[in-house]
């Protein structure tokens, strides 16, 4: 006990003395996947940065002095951040307006200081107006809300340079609203809202949890030693984690609720057999009890664990790490409370004796012999009526699961109603959106992107890309070079198109290399145009929308493979896209492998393949109504929800494993099939209906988070568990008396 | 879009970096700063105030290198002349071919209130356009050199002060920091090592905004052409991003005469 203690407060220090989030998404990925690498390179070549988005609205119009000379001041205020001091701004203050005549071209900013009077504000206007480069891109169409876009420095983006931000936002609103969105900033705010998040369902859980422990065990001893146990293995868990130095990724803020609930299960089968134990021998002192309990539930506990750290340490097959690291230190947090449980329950009763057997109690479990024997009575009576009603439910389930979609959305972690979903809304509603993914195209060849033909594929893929739902705007080589012959040509609109030889093309772009910043060019093409960028910008970043633009440019690859262009994709809304796909397959195989593993465990502790199949039935039945009711009910699988059925294989064996270890004990013991049907339904059942109530009743408290998919986690964890549940006392019961021969042959 | 500031502007650089012998940038040694000798200011100035040719045509060989060693070599044939009130230049790309022809012109005005005129000549449209620009971009035709960096900075815009002494190529130098006055310049601070024995510099680093080293300018070649003495290969590396931008200039010739009349559309159209 005092080892256990010493470990727990190392364990604490640990915990305190390093820890932190981890919410740069690019942390998530798998650095060595070729897509990523390449998206890495493309973004190293063309200079693709995440930036932080700041709308600047005004009630009428930003055209008047004051807010004209607000965006300047707010533009010194952000280049006097220290990491921003080299950060590239774009605004109508640092844009350039390119106006052509019949002489010449007038190139100059719209303007340089803050106007002195309205009707200098009027005429920035109209020139806005003028340039289709500007307006509605970063001035609203509205012209209520102008637009300050600032790249990311190399250094990337801290919670001090988050908060330097969100503070300037406020020092400089109204009568304007500041808004602050793009993706750096939704990452940062899951920074802050993420330990809180788990501060206060952490200690939710315990709450709700020693409810129920004293409820169910009612005794407050019994309560406080189960507590101290996933108490504990909570904090060796986390403790471990910061040892090692691993971050707290968002999933990992499930962890805590999942030990509670989880881990208070082996204490429960454990007092359950000491209470029925002492029952049946009052006379018995501690050490016989406490070795009685060992003895009986040991086994099956350990194994109950086992297959739940099996289920959790599948999903280290998964390529994500967070998912990876999530499933290695709840599987070590699931191991150390069960080697608590084993170690603190006996030794409390030993030490401190059984305390007094709860006369409510045993009233209790005389009562619910009946109802338990009656039930499985009533349950052998209408085996076909559970057949049939399990094929019905597992045919609908298929059905959900035709519907179920992967969303990666990063923002889809926020409640709608939260600020940054509404500024990112905001955003995407008068700008092209708060999103992008990046469309490469190389070739072999330099000067491949001035050849007009090219250019005029490239133009009519960009134009259908446009056409997508949720494409707000996109941004190429084209642009640039319309804009140009535009205005070169005095503005006359039929030279609002590619220029017709790769000539003119070549000295279009000198002439803005070597008058413009060619830093925009370098975005958009090469400095040798063996390649080119089209960047689109999106108001969604689901799979969904990300899919669209993917599947609409990749109609065209047949088309540049002609001229020996290939096509390929960056940014960050690609990677996640890769991200998703990666989810998907690592589900899959996570999934494929706790079940194998669930069926070998269980096999291997009946020495019966057949009971390995039968105690896999439930958690098979209750994996298909979990897909079924997430296509159902429109939840998509996330990072977060692709976790559940691999842990929910793991956590929803535990009940056939009791009920078969003590249904196949007493049929050897009396041979007789009914009367062992009725005792394992009655007593096992109770326990495993106990501890599925209190895992239940955990992973209920994840409602209470503020991030939608750990509330869809803990209503389908606890879905599962109730399905499993029932599965093994209808469906598996049935198969596992029918099996009676056979497992009374092998004896 | 911003200036078509196409001087000449890289014989500029002449004015402040000019030196006696070929030179490897080498830095050797630490002195203490000097005492009892010329201030910074009147060192900065003596460079400022240096004789320059009143005309020189050139070939311009640019090499751009990237951090993945990817080259990019562009020639033009350049032409500029001081005509008292106002400096007039023409660069027309000799090559890539795509670009053979294009042509811009310069003027620029002593009287610093009045901005330059500019024209550009594209032959794939055969026409000459005035381009009218308000401020200044920051790298000249893309390569690491900024117009700042090539033009003639007046002393007097920064505060100079002698940080020590130094030896490039055999040759003892302060080294000089210079801080600008105006916060708006692109630098935090230069740092120039500038020789005892000439008014001319070997030498020049350019901190950024952060204070962070962000380009090194050095001197690889001179030579001295009637009497004047003219760089003829220098090169700027960006140590940030790895970028490094060669200039070498040949054919150099100074003080031809050069008529006034030369710097108009017409030689543009025509080709130098």
């Amino acid at each position: 006990m005092l080892a256990v203690a010493g470990i727990t407060i190392l364990a604490g220090i640990s915990l305190f003395s390093s820890f932190r989030m981890e919410t740069n998404l690019d942390e998530y990925m798998p650095k060595t996947h070729p897509a990523f690498i390449y998206s890495e390179e493309a973004n190293e070549r063309f200079l693709i940065k995440d930036s932080i988005l700041i709308a600047v609205e005004h009630p009428d119009s930003i055209y008047n002095p004051e807010t004209l000379g607000k965006l300047i001041e707010i533009e010194e205020a952000l280049h006097s951040i220290e990491e921003l001091a080299d950060s590239r701004l774009q605004s109508i203050h640092s844009a350039d307006n390119i106006v052509g005549s019949e002489e010449g071209l007038d190139i100059r900013r719209f303007y340089v200081s803050a106007p002195t009077s309205q009707d200098e504000a009027d005429e920035i206007r109209d020139a806005v107006r003028k340039n289709t480069m500007i307006a509605g891109r970063i001035v609203s169409a509205d012209e209520r809300t102008a637009l300050i876009v600032v790249e990311l420095p190399e250094s990337g983006f801290s919670n001090k340079l988050y908060d330097k931000i969100m503070g300037l936002s406020k020092q400089f609103s109204g009568p304007e609203i500041l808004h602050v969105a793009g993706r750096p900033i939704v990452e940062g705010t899951l920074a802050i809202l993420g330990p809180k998040d788990m501060g206060r369902t952490g200690p939710l859980v315990i709450l709700v949890i020693a409810i129920v422990l004293l409820l169910v065990l009612k005794q407050l001893r019994r309560t406080l030693i189960t507590l101290a146990v996933v108490i504990a293995s909570t904090i060796w868990a986390f403790g471990l984690m910061t040892a090692l130095g691993v971050p707290l990724y968002s999933v990992s803020i499930m962890i805590p609720v999942m030990l509670i609930a989880i881990g208070v299960a082996y204490a429960i089968h454990l007092y359950n057999q000491i209470d029925f134990f002492a029952k049946g021998n009052p006379g018995a002192d501690r050490l016989e009890i406490a070795v009685n309990a060992i003895s009986v539930i040991g086994k099956p506990a350990l194994f109950a664990a086992l297959t739940t750290v099996a289920g959790f340490i599948s999903l280290v097959s998964s390529q994500v790490y967070p998912v990876k690291y999530f499933g290695l230190f709840t599987a070590f947090g699931v191991a150390a409370s069960w080697l608590l449980t084993m170690i603190l329950v006996p030794s409390g009763i030993v030490l401190w004796g059984n305390g007094k057997p709860p006369a409510v109690s045993r009233r209790e479990i005389n009562g619910s012999i009946p109802f338990g024997a009656r039930f499985a009575d009533a349950i052998s009576a209408h085996k076909s009526l559970v057949y049939v009603l399990t094929g019905f439910v597992l045919l609908l389930s298929l059905w959900g699961i035709s519907r179920v979609w992967i969303n990666t959305s990063f923002l889809d972690n926020f409640e709608q109603s939260s600020p940054i979903v509404q500024t990112d809304a905001f955003v995407n509603r008068y700008f092209g959106g708060t999103s992008s993914v990046n469309i490469i195209l190389d070739s072999d060849k330099p000067d491949t992107f001035k050849q007009p033909e090219v250019l005029a594929l490239m133009d009519s893929m960009q134009s259908s890309v446009m056409k997508l739902e949720n494409v707000g705007d996109s941004q190429s080589l084209i642009n640039y070079l319309k804009r140009m012959h535009f205005s070169m040509n005095a503005e006359d609109p039929a030279y609002d198109a590619i220029p017709g030889s790769s000539d003119i093309i070549a000295q279009y772009l000198l002439l803005y290399e070597m008058s413009g910043d060619p830093d925009n060019l370098w975005k958009v093409v090469d400095a040798d145009f063996r390649g080119a960028n089209v960047t689109v910008q999106l108001k969604s970043d689901d799979s969904r929308t990300i899919n669209r633009v993917i599947d609409k440019a990749k109609e065209y690859a047949d088309d540049f493979a002609e001229k020996g262009i290939t096509i390929n994709f960056a940014g960050s809304g690609y990677k996640s896209l890769i991200f998703s796909n990666l989810i998907l397959s690592g589900q899959i195989s996570s999934l494929g492998l706790s079940v194998l593993i669930v069926f070998l465990l269980v096999a291997f502790m009946f020495r019966s393949a057949l009971l390995g199949a039968i105690a896999s039935i439930p958690v098979l039945i209750s994996m298909v109504i979990n897909f079924g009711i997430m296509g159902i009910l429109n939840i998509p699988l996330t990072t977060s929800t692709a976790l559940i059925s691999s842990i929910a294989v793991g956590i929803g064996v535990d009940y056939a494993i009791h009920f078969i270890a003590h249904y196949r004990e007493h049929l050897r013991k009396t041979g007789d099939e009914a009367v062992a049907a009725r005792f394992s339904m009655s007593h096992t059942g109770r326990a495993v209906l106990l501890n599925a109530a209190i895992v239940i009743s955990g992973f209920m408290v994840m409602v209470f988070s503020v991030f939608p998919p750990n509330r869809q986690v803990g209503l389908l964890v606890s879905l599962n568990m109730l399905t499993a549940f029932l599965a093994t006392v209808t469906i598996m019961f049935l198969v596992l008396r029918k099996s009676s021969t056979i497992l009374k042959e092998r004896k | 879009m911003r200036h078509l500031h196409m001087s000449l502007a890289a014989l500029g650089l002449l004015a402040f970096l000019a030196i006696t012998n070929p030179v490897a940038a080498q830095t050797s040694g630490n002195a203490s700063p000097g005492s009892g000798g010329p201030s910074a200011s009147a060192i900065m100035e003596s460079v400022y105030n240096r004789p320059k040719p009143s005309d020189t045509t050139a070939l311009l060989t640019m090499t751009m290198v990237d951090s993945k060693n990817r080259e990019r070599v562009r020639s033009l044939k350049q032409l500029s002349a001081s005509f008292g009130t106002a400096d007039k230049k023409i660069m027309e790309f000799q090559s890539p071919a795509d670009v053979r022809g294009t042509s811009f012109m310069n003027w620029s005005y002593a009287d610093t209130s009045r901005s330059d005129d500019q024209w550009i000549y594209l032959p794939a449209l055969k026409r000459v356009k005035r381009i009218s620009s308000g401020g200044k971009g920051d790298s000249f035709m893309g390569s690491d050199f900024s117009y700042d960096d090539l033009g003639e900075r007046h002393p007097d815009k920064d505060e100079h002060r002698i940080i020590g002494n130094d030896k490039i190529g055999g040759e003892e130098c302060w080294v000089i920091e210079s801080k600008p006055r105006d916060s708006s310049y692109s630098y935090s601070r230069t740092v120039s090592w500038i020789s005892k024995t000439a008014p001319i510099g070997f030498r020049r680093d350019y901190y950024d905004k952060r204070d962070q080293l962000l380009k090194t300018l050095v001197i690889q070649q001179t030579q001295v052409i009637d009497g004047f003495l003219m760089i003829t290969q220098t090169e700027m590396h960006n140590v940030q991003n790895d970028h490094r931008t060669k200039m070498s200039f040949t054919s150099l010739e100074v003080n031809k005469g050069i008529r006034e009349e030369l710097f108009a559309e017409r030689t543009m159209t025509k080709g130098l």
